[in-house]
């Protein structure tokens, strides 16, 4: 449990650290994310920005530090429930073998998603996304990386979550495709957003940067922050 | 009663070891050594198992034939998570406990219903009958066990993915599940679909040979097939299931030390 008074802090990293086979790769890191809050995370790879997003999930445990999710620590217990909070989508999205409506509705047979499958909602947004109709049908590993990566994004949609972690789930698609979902996902004003991007779109003058390689969250700038 | 075989004659079956050797050494397969290993294995196991079956057999005390049976089903286990190469502390328990139930429960529901059985535990039921299921378990038990967590480890990204979605332990694993024991089961089925037209098993072939009727030996197979089936899939089910509570951690993550050396 924290010690700290309630707030309305989402999520909070306190001094982690990250080592790949006793090497340390990141170390003192701190990020505290209030709810609504948008973050854009950079870095060039291997800096340890997709352990800090899978960290969350329970993936991985800090090597150092502490995280934090609704002011409690995020350990084997609470992981369960932040797995059923945050939608996460990675670069590339593996359901599985079969078809990918097979995939779609074993998803939704969780205990946690029953009832979640909006049908009208799943043709909207697969018109928004540009994924054909038939893709249903298809099987999922004969999907291009582009259609992998959109059928992320569109299962994260369906579960209807408030925080999402994406991790460069734009890079394989056009450019209008790129702008159409980083505008989506930015004007929701409802989400949190955790975002892995080397794709242009989803900068804005108002999205927090947090530069891992310049350890820019040590020197906050004072005015980072203006909603 | 079968013409036995003399310990001269027996003499003969190994020459035939000749032809393989010969094709391993001209071929270079590098097989001679394991050929020689395999063989005296299995020569010094069965001469100590004749052994030991003839003074079983004599005795017919059912704890003791209880207790082969147990130490054959030890074996068995032991070996299944050997093959599989998975962590044998981690999962002795639990396999043994899996595979002790479906053979034991299969095999006295076949004495009592099926062959009526005054004693449950007559050692010449009791013992080769268990022997036939757990040598043909064995193989649905570690092509089940052992490919349903080199599966997951394969499709870790795939696996992290469906807890990401909020997936339950059992939830996130049924696609393996399904998928192994289905590669499990398989063989046996097709085995079974086969037998009399390609295949004259042993069972079949040693009833035969010891004077019974045809007639009379294939009831038997029909009965040791359907055995087999029924405690192939249910043992390779138990033994994923109940190797859950130590092969995943309380983040539903698989430890990282339940695979072997090779895996």
């Amino acid at each position: 449990m924290s010690i700290e008074p309630l707030n309305n802090e989402l999520i909070k990293y306190e001094n982690i650290g990250i080592s790949f086979d006793n090497r340390k790769i990141l170390s003192g890191f701190n990020l505290s994310i209030k709810k609504k809050q948008k973050i854009l995370l950079r870095g060039k790879s291997g800096v340890g920005k997709t352990t800090l997003l899978k960290m969350l999930l329970g993936f991985t445990k800090p090597a150092e530090g502490i995280l934090y999710f609704h002011n409690r620590i995020l350990d084997s217990r609470t992981c369960w429930e932040a797995r059923k909070e945050i939608a996460y989508v990675a670069q590339d999205t593996d359901l599985g073998e079969g078809k990918v409506k097979t995939l779609l509705d074993d998803i939704f047979s969780y205990r946690a998603n029953k009832e979640k499958l909006d049908h009208e909602k799943l043709q909207i947004f697969m018109k928004e996304l540009e994924l054909k109709g038939n893709i249903l049908d298809q099987n999922f590993q004969e999907l291009s990386g582009g259609e992998k990566q959109r059928i992320g994004i569109l299962i994260s949609l369906l579960l209807n979550r408030n925080i999402y972690l994406l991790d460069e789930v734009t890079s394989a698609l056009d450019i209008n495709l790129k702008k159409k979902i980083a505008d989506y996902f930015l004007a929701r004003e409802d989400l949190t957003l955790l975002v892995i991007s080397h794709d242009r779109e989803w900068e804005r003058d108002w999205i927090e940067i947090i530069d891992l390689e310049n350890k820019s969250w040590e020197t906050p700038k004072p005015n980072s922050q203006t909603e | 009663m079968p013409t036995d075989i003399s310990y001269t004659s027996l003499i003969f079956c190994f020459f035939l070891l000749a032809i393989p050797i010969f094709i391993s050494w001209k071929i270079r397969l590098e097989l001679e050594k394991s050929t020689f290993e395999a063989v005296l294995r299995m020569s010094i196991q069965l001469f100590f198992a004749g052994i030991f079956l003839n003074f079983i057999f004599d005795l017919n005390n059912g704890l003791l034939n209880l207790a082969w049976v147990g130490l054959m089903i030890f074996f068995a286990s032991y070996t299944a998570i050997k093959s599989a190469d998975l962590n044998v502390k981690k999962l002795l328990v639990s396999i043994i406990l899996a595979i002790a139930f479906s053979n034991l429960g299969v095999l006295l529901y076949v004495n009592k219903f099926v062959i009526n059985l005054e004693n449950l535990l007559d050692a010449r039921y009791l013992i080769p009958i268990a022997g036939m299921l757990l040598g043909n378990t064995l193989r649905g038990n570690v092509v089940g066990i052992g490919d349903f967590y080199k599966d997951i480890k394969r499709n870790e990204n795939r696996y992290l993915y469906s807890l990401s979605l909020g997936a339950g332990l059992y939830e996130a694993t049924r696609p393996y599940l399904r998928k192994n024991l289905k590669a499990a089961v398989k063989p046996t089925l097709a085995n079974i679909a086969s037998i009399g037209i390609v295949s004259l098993p042993g069972m079949m072939t040693g009833q035969i040979l010891g004077g019974a009727s045809p007639l009379v030996a294939i009831k038997y197979q029909i009965t040791i097939m359907i055995a087999i089936y029924v405690s192939t899939l249910l043992s390779a089910t138990l033994s994923i299931l109940t190797s859950f509570r130590t092969a995943f951690d309380e983040y539903g993550l698989v430890n990282k030390d339940l695979y072997g050396k090779n895996t």
